[in-house]
């Protein structure tokens, strides 16, 4: 006998996992003290993703393992069901709910992946023009101190240049 | 009365190129440690044939800021 699998893509990010959810329709809460006292939400526990899918034994949600977060739910999906307030949810399998997630969390780890790049450049960019007003401010403050005029300009490529005079 | 000038040019990476004019001797030198705290990062002087005359003096310096 043999078999073939194949894993979902690892769930590491939480803000990536529940965009994701969002994304397949899933509804995703964050189980709260206050949430957990008005649902049924089986073994669940505060810090869990909760999804709008559930069955025998209560609502399928995400629990973190590790690094990872694990899709929880009853292996036959006995009693499965969509819990929504919304009409066109229909219960999909979970083993083309957890395909149709690997598809959405690779879509938008590809956004999260863009966006922390950009905040990368923003930080490194800001850092750069602090470096350089920094420079410009001790420049002038000295040379106000040693008796210098100080007239500034900027080049034709856009660089600030100073010129310092002073007669002795 | 002789006059003294400083120009100063702030690249985008904050790195300074600064020449300087109207100094005698080594006094430009001692002129841009003062202004700037160049000492032990500049990457190039230039001397002009004025600096070896020991009358008007015309440096090139270029500061590369150490980064943090």
């Amino acid at each position: 006998m043999s078999a073939v699998i194949k894993t979902t893509t690892p769930f590491i990010i939480q803000s990536v996992l529940f965009k994701a959810l969002c994304v397949v329709g899933a509804e995703p809460k964050i189980l709260t003290s206050d949430l957990a006292s008005g649902l049924r939400q089986g073994r669940a526990i505060v810090g869990d993703i909760l999804t709008n899918r559930s069955d025998y034994n209560g609502i399928q949600y995400f629990h973190k393992q590790g690094e990872r977060w694990v899709f929880l739910h009853d292996s036959d999906e006995y009693s499965a069901r969509i819990e929504s307030q919304l009409s066109d949810r229909k219960y999909t399998a979970v083993s083309r709910f957890l395909t149709d997630l690997s598809y959405a969390y690779d879509m938008a780890y590809q956004e999260h992946v863009d966006a922390v790049a950009e905040q990368e450049r923003i930080r490194l960019e800001n850092e750069r023009k602090a470096r350089v007003e920094s420079t410009r401010q001790n420049a002038i403050a000295k040379a106000k101190a040693q008796g210098y005029s100080v007239k500034q300009s900027e080049t034709a490529t856009g660089q600030i240049q100073l010129v310092l005079t002073r007669t002795v | 009365m002789p006059e003294q000038k400083i120009t100063i040019t702030i690249d985008d990476e904050g790195s300074i190129t600064a020449k300087t004019s109207g100094f005698k001797g080594g006094a430009c030198l001692d002129a841009l440690e003062e202004l700037l705290e160049i000492d032990g990062v500049v990457s190039s002087v230039k001397k002009t044939d004025e600096y070896n005359q020991l009358q008007s003096i015309n440096q090139t310096y270029i500061q590369k800021n150490k980064r943090q």
